[in-house]
């Protein structure tokens, strides 16, 4: 049996040894563990190259002068810009609805590397579309991105057309308006052509829109307040035919927030009575309102004096009354009391649908809203647009800033 | 009972250790040479499939274009029509890096915006500044993995070979794959910006493909066909995941097969040991038989001894294959690599299928080859059991009627390789029924044979001589398995041997005619035989105007999808030399030429192309071009041995007539008489300068080079026959040695009437000399046989080359020596054992 035991032995030790080597060529090296932030994602990439930083690039210090049609073009200087519409339709028979359009360019770097490929560039597009069926309560969003080479996005002056792929901005013919908005979605669409209304509104001072203390930390800002409308919104396969009036913002800048600065209550209001009013409630990090908050009151075209009123932070007083929780998390406010007190405007603002918020890459809430109240003691109603950043989630926003207007300058 | 005989089996494999080690090692070695080349193959397809995937992404289908993809216009019309799919650009390439273990990278240009629905690693999480991707040129992403292995960090540089130039990359940042799959794909992967991607590989324009994700289906696809442009075309992406498993088809199969020799090598074995077994007992399983046990139970007894043995042998096997595979996968992919794509293999891929593979077979054949010996343990009645020379008698009188037997298998293996059909399983069939043939046709011809040899042999060496013949025939049982080991192992190293000197030979003198021009220059390629780089633009002219230069031709090889296969073509510009370095399988040569240069529609296929598409002369072939696509006529099948899965060719004009690709991949040039080819090599490399990395080499050199890269391609095939030799080698030992044991009470008898020591030697050796000699004898004829199927029949149906079989007399000689030395060796223990062995000790009973 002293065979047996050495050949069982001798067997054990060979499979033994076989099992030992085979483990060993084959073992895994162990993936690398890491919990660290920021890939191939659309916001990393339009971080851009280098520190964020603002060299390179024009800065908005002093206010300037605005000539238009040109300014309604594309401001390579700036780091980044946007063209921005929202508007309130509806169909002969009162079905209503609301769209948001922004189209807004970044630059990554203040000058374009000299390339053999054409698809290098240093300007990327980004555009939000949303259309709120008011009566069916829906609400769509669409979100897209591209670079600004092939023509695949970019923004001209002469003729004026600004376009990200298929969506895009631009005049009707030689003229600078009409301007017809295209955009679309596999479950909504719009087309709609814009006159100009009134003529443009400069914000701020003389369109100088200071945003925090330090100098340079401004953009430079102005509103078409009233723009009729006319076009087609397209929801679920049905076709509408529809009127109303949209509100153009375009704003230019290099940097503008402060850091303590972590989002904003921002509302365009057409009053019933032919004017409107543009108001932004900076926050900063405990929910106060910041200094730098600040508005414009524009008389109806049929005032005596049609000049735009500015208003500061003092002069507005906006008291939350409602909030809503979004399923996707976070609390927004849900309706406002505004009081205007040198203006005699008392207005309450409602959302017309509760769930607004936009679930694209940075999180907010833009929706259409309904106006009641009364101004120098006459009843007055009217609806608007409101943003609302920085309630999304929390967490995210103290890692990448804030959101929106200034998305593409996040960081 | 049962533990009684339980007990018994194990006592007795327990008595034998060596031979049971020797059977183990058998079996371990058969099955480690199966999973081996499994595994090493599967893990080569699995790398190239992961990386494919990663790669292709959630891709539903493709828009692709023609040789030199698509233009980026087709992209940018597609992004701005109204209700345009869902797509992202995609620009595609390799290069080598020029660092660290200088590995092959897959260049993966996108755009990272449009990348969001398509490939998920890239949203994982990366280390550094991603924003630098799209505006700093030469920016690129690597994986951890990867940067660790060539030595780069965030924020370094990495140098890489494309085309003979050098360009350094810049890391922007590191991905940490969020899964083992995906960091495995990502090992040999550079992601960048399409627009890097497009001016690192030279392909400022171009896309490689547009991925779209239609979730309309086929409806979706068919609306967005009609609006494409020409020359675009829409692909299902799961048409393209098939490609590489089909093109490699046949070359995994041929290594399975002979893989799949080695095991049958090693089922000889287990027959053997347990024939042995079952001999050596037989007084003890009378005795089983004659105090009741019954038939039944010895017959499970003999399997399940097997079964035992079939285990550890299998698992051991399965270890010892999957040593041999991480070895072997190197070899495999440097083959892949040499012949097919490029793919960088880092480890190997277990599969549990693989695996289960393996065991099933080791258990399998050891249990099919016990099953004989099972059955005549079982059989004998109680009391000739006892007798060792019933058998015998009953082996001898079997063996005519086994050898008809056996000649009847020989014929049903003629059949089926007779079969014209191109599928390759009846040929393996017939392949395996010629071998069992002849195993079976050894008995008798031994017996035959060994009575021959009697007579010359005891004139030679008197009694002994004699004695050591007629040994060979009375215990034909066991001599005859040994020897049908022996003859099936030395038969596959001789038929492997021949069919690769056949191969060479038709290689070499094809590449004597196919090798006409004096220097050759093109960029080094990735895949060695597939030259598809690119010259710097304008630099294939400067060459042509070498001074001493009297003709030219250029060549551009590319891939162009061939009736939706991608395919090589080759596109040869004649128009400045006589020479036509082809030879026609089908076509007269100059009927060949006149069409093509006369009519836009032409071209000429190789050999394989033909075979596996099943066309020739006068049949079309259409091909994707940059004007849509379009039917091309076969005028002729020229010979090619460089791709197995077949190439065409046509003329430059026919070319630019249907493409816009206007590169260039190589150029020949033909001296001008007098001229020193030294002399015009080194003219021609001034001339290149330091534009490029450019392979200028005199005809010699390059033919060496396509020798070499031949050998490379060969050395898995001959790993393997070493790998049946060393199987071999270990079947013989231990049959000759179970054979030479189990006559230890003859021997002592011999011992015990006068035979010396030294005697005793020489009638072993005598015997197991004689064995070898036999066996050698039998493995030649069958060795060519081998050779003929594998050239004629085996190679023909996987890659539809006509070879020329050639006998080379070494090969023969070399398996004449590996029998004898084999039996030689096998010999010396027995003997060493039995001259030292007591003779009383062995005489007495056990």
């Amino acid at each position: 049996m002293s065979h047996g035991r050495g050949l069982v032995i001798g067997v054990a030790t060979a499979l033994g040894a076989l099992a030992v080597a085979a483990w060993f060529v084959t073992r895994e090296t162990q993936a690398p563990v890491s919990q660290r932030g920021g890939a191939l994602t659309v916001a990393s990439a339009l971080g851009g190259g280098g520190d964020g930083g603002t060299e390179g690039f024009a800065r908005a210090f002093t206010p300037r002068d605005f000539v238009f049609p040109e300014d309604h073009g594309p401001h390579p200087a700036f780091r980044t810009e946007w063209w921005y519409w929202t508007g309130n339709l509806e169909t002969a028979d009162g079905r209503a609805f609301g769209y948001q359009f922004t189209l807004f360019r970044n630059a990554l770097a203040p000058e374009a590397a000299p390339r053999e490929s054409a698809w290098g560039t240093r300007d990327v597009y980004l555009g939000h579309f949303t259309v709120t069926d008011v009566s069916a309560g829906r609400f769509h969003v669409a979100e897209r991105f591209s670079r600004a080479s092939l023509g695949l996005a970019g923004a001209n002056t002469r003729p004026f057309r600004v376009w990200l792929e298929g969506w895009g901005a631009q005049s009707t013919g030689e003229a600078m308006w009409p301007v017809r908005l295209h955009a679309e979605t596999d479950e909504a669409s719009l087309e709609l052509t814009l006159e100009p209304g009134k003529p443009p509104v400069l914000e701020g001072d003389r369109g100088l829109s200071q945003k925090s203390a330090e100098p340079g930390n401004a953009s430079y800002y102005y509103s078409m307040t009233r723009m009729p409308s006319r076009g087609t919104v397209q929801v679920e396969g049905k076709r509408y035919a529809v009127t109303g009036e949209s509100w153009m913002d375009r704003e230019w800048s290099t940097s503008a927030l402060g850091p303590n600065q972590v989002g904003w209550d921002w509302f365009s209001l057409q009053l019933s009575d032919g004017s409107e009013l543009m108001f932004y409630q900076l926050r900063d990090r405990n929910g106060a309102s910041d200094p730098f908050s600040s508005g414009t009151w524009v008389p109806p075209a049929s005032a005596a004096d049609s000049a735009p009123v500015h208003l500061s932070r003092d002069d507005v007083a906006l008291a939350v009354s409602k909030t809503w929780k979004s399923p996707r998390g976070g609390e927004y406010p849900a309706r406002w009391n505004l009081r205007v007190a040198k203006l005699g405007l008392e207005l309450t603002v409602t959302p017309k649908v509760a769930d607004q918020e936009l679930p694209v890459s940075v999180r907010y809430w833009e929706g259409s809203v309904d106006l009641e109240g009364s101004r120098e003691g006459r009843p007055v109603a009217g609806r608007g647009y409101v943003e609302l950043t920085g309630y999304a989630d929390l967490a995210a926003h103290a890692r990448t800033g804030t959101t929106t207007r200034g998305m593409p300058e996040a960081k | 009972m049962r533990r009684l005989l339980v007990h018994s089996s194990l006592r007795h494999l327990g008595r034998h250790p060596w031979l049971t080690a020797l059977s183990l090692l058998g079996i371990a070695l058969g099955v480690a040479v199966v999973v081996s080349i499994d595994l090493a193959s599967g893990s080569a397809l699995r790398a190239f499939e992961r990386s494919t995937d990663a790669v292709a992404g959630r891709a539903t289908h493709q828009l692709v274009g023609g040789t030199s993809g698509l233009s980026e216009d087709v992209y940018r019309d597609l992004r701005l029509r109204p209700g345009a799919p869902v797509s992202a650009p995609v620009v595609e390439g390799y290069v080598q890096a020029a660092v660290g273990d200088l590995r092959t990278l897959t260049v993966l240009g996108v755009d990272p915006f449009a990348e969001g629905p398509f490939r998920d690693y890239a949203r994982g999480e990366a280390v550094g500044d991603v924003g630098q991707l799209l505006t700093r040129p030469g920016t690129v992403l690597l994986s951890e993995r990867a940067a660790r292995a060539l030595g780069v960090s965030a924020g370094g540089e990495l140098p890489v070979r494309v085309e003979g130039r050098q360009v350094v990359l810049r890391v922007a940042a590191l991905l940490a794959p969020a899964d083992e799959d995906t960091a495995r794909a990502l090992e040999a992967l550079v992601l960048t910006d399409i627009s890097t991607a497009q001016e690192v590989l030279g392909k400022e324009g171009r896309l490689t493909r547009v991925d779209l994700r239609l979730p309309g289906g086929e409806a979706e696809a068919k609306r967005l066909e009609a609006t494409l442009p020409q020359g675009v075309e829409l692909l299902r992406a799961a048409a393209r995941a098939g490609t590489v498993e089909q093109m490699t088809r046949a070359f995994r199969t041929n290594l399975t097969a002979l893989s799949l020799l080695a095991l049958v090598v090693g089922m000889f074995l287990i027959y053997n040991t347990m024939t042995f077994s079952v001999v050596q007992r037989r007084g003890m399983l009378g005795r089983l038989r004659a105090v009741g046990i019954t038939r039944g139970e010895l017959f499970a007894l003999v399997l399940g001894e097997a079964l035992v043995l079939g285990v550890i042998g299998t698992v051991a096997g399965v270890l010892l294959g999957i040593l041999l595979g991480r070895g072997l996968v190197g070899l495999v992919t440097q083959t892949l690599n040499d012949l097919y794509f490029v793919v960088s293999v880092r480890r190997l891929a277990l599969e549990p299928l693989t695996l289960a593979k393996g065991l099933t077979l080791g258990l399998g054949a050891t249990l099919l080859a016990a099953l004989v010996p099972a059955w005549e343990a079982a059989r004998s009645a109680p009391v000739t059991t006892l007798r060792r020379s019933t058998l015998e008698e009953g082996s001898r009188s079997r063996a005519p009627r086994l050898a008809l037997l056996g000649l009847g298998v020989l014929g049903l293996g003629v059949v089926l390789l007779a079969w014209s059909t191109q599928a390759l399983l009846p040929a393996y069939a017939g392949l395996f029924a010629v071998l069992l043939g002849a195993a079976l046709l050894v008995p008798w011809l031994t017996e035959r044979l060994s009575s021959l040899a009697t007579g010359p042999l005891g004139g030679a060496f008197g009694l002994l001589g004699r004695m050591a013949a007629r040994g060979v025939r009375t215990s034909l049982s066991r001599t005859a398995v040994a020897l049908a080991a022996l003859m099936v192992a030395v038969a596959t190293t001789v038929g492997v041997g021949l069919m690769v000197s056949s191969f060479r030979g038709t290689v070499v003198s094809w590449l004597e005619t196919s090798l006409q021009a004096d220097v050759f220059i093109s960029p080094p390629s990735l895949v060695a035989r597939r030259g598809d780089a690119t010259l710097a633009p304008g630099l294939a002219e400067r060459l042509r105007a070498t001074p001493g230069v009297a003709g030219s031709s250029t060549i551009r090889v590319v891939k162009a999808r061939a009736n939706d296969i991608p395919t090589d073509l080759l596109v040869v510009d004649f128009s400045r030399t006589g020479a036509r370095p082809y030879r026609f399988k089908e076509g007269d040569a100059a009927t060949v030429w006149r069409e093509l240069d006369a009519s836009p529609d032409t071209l000429i296929v190789s050999e394989p192309f033909g075979f596996h598409r099943n066309v020739g002369v006068g049949d079309t072939v259409r091909l994707a071009t940059d004007e849509g696509p379009h039917d091309f006529r076969i005028v002729g099948v020229y010979f090619d041995y460089g791709s197995d899965v077949g190439t065409m060719l046509m003329p430059r004009a026919t070319y630019e007539r249907w493409y816009d690709d206007r590169g260039v991949s190589g150029v020949a040039l033909y001296a001008a008489p007098g001229q020193d080819v030294d002399a015009l090599v080194t003219a021609a490399r001034e001339r290149v300068g330091d534009t490029q990395a450019l392979m200028v080499r005199p005809n010699r050199s390059l033919r060496q080079a396509s020798l070499d890269v031949f050998d490379r391609t060969f050395t898995i095939t001959q790993v393997l026959r070493l790998l049946a030799i060393g199987v071999a080698f270990v079947g013989v030992l231990s049959a000759l040695m179970s054979l030479q044991m189990e006559r230890a009470r003859e021997l002592a008898v011999m011992r015990a009437t006068g035979l010396t020591p030294g005697q005793l030697w020489g009638l072993v050796s005598l015997q197991t000399g004689l064995l070898g000699l036999l066996a050698g004898l039998f493995s030649l004829p069958l060795g060519v046989g081998l050779a003929y199927i594998l050239v004629h029949v085996i190679n023909r149906r996987s890659f539809g080359w006509t070879l020329r079989l050639v006998v080379t007399p070494e090969t023969l000689v070399q398996a004449m020596l590996l029998a004898l030395v084999a039996s030689a060796l096998a010999g010396l223990y027995p003997a060493w054992r039995m001259a030292r062995a007591n003779p009383a000790l062995a005489l007495r009973e056990e």
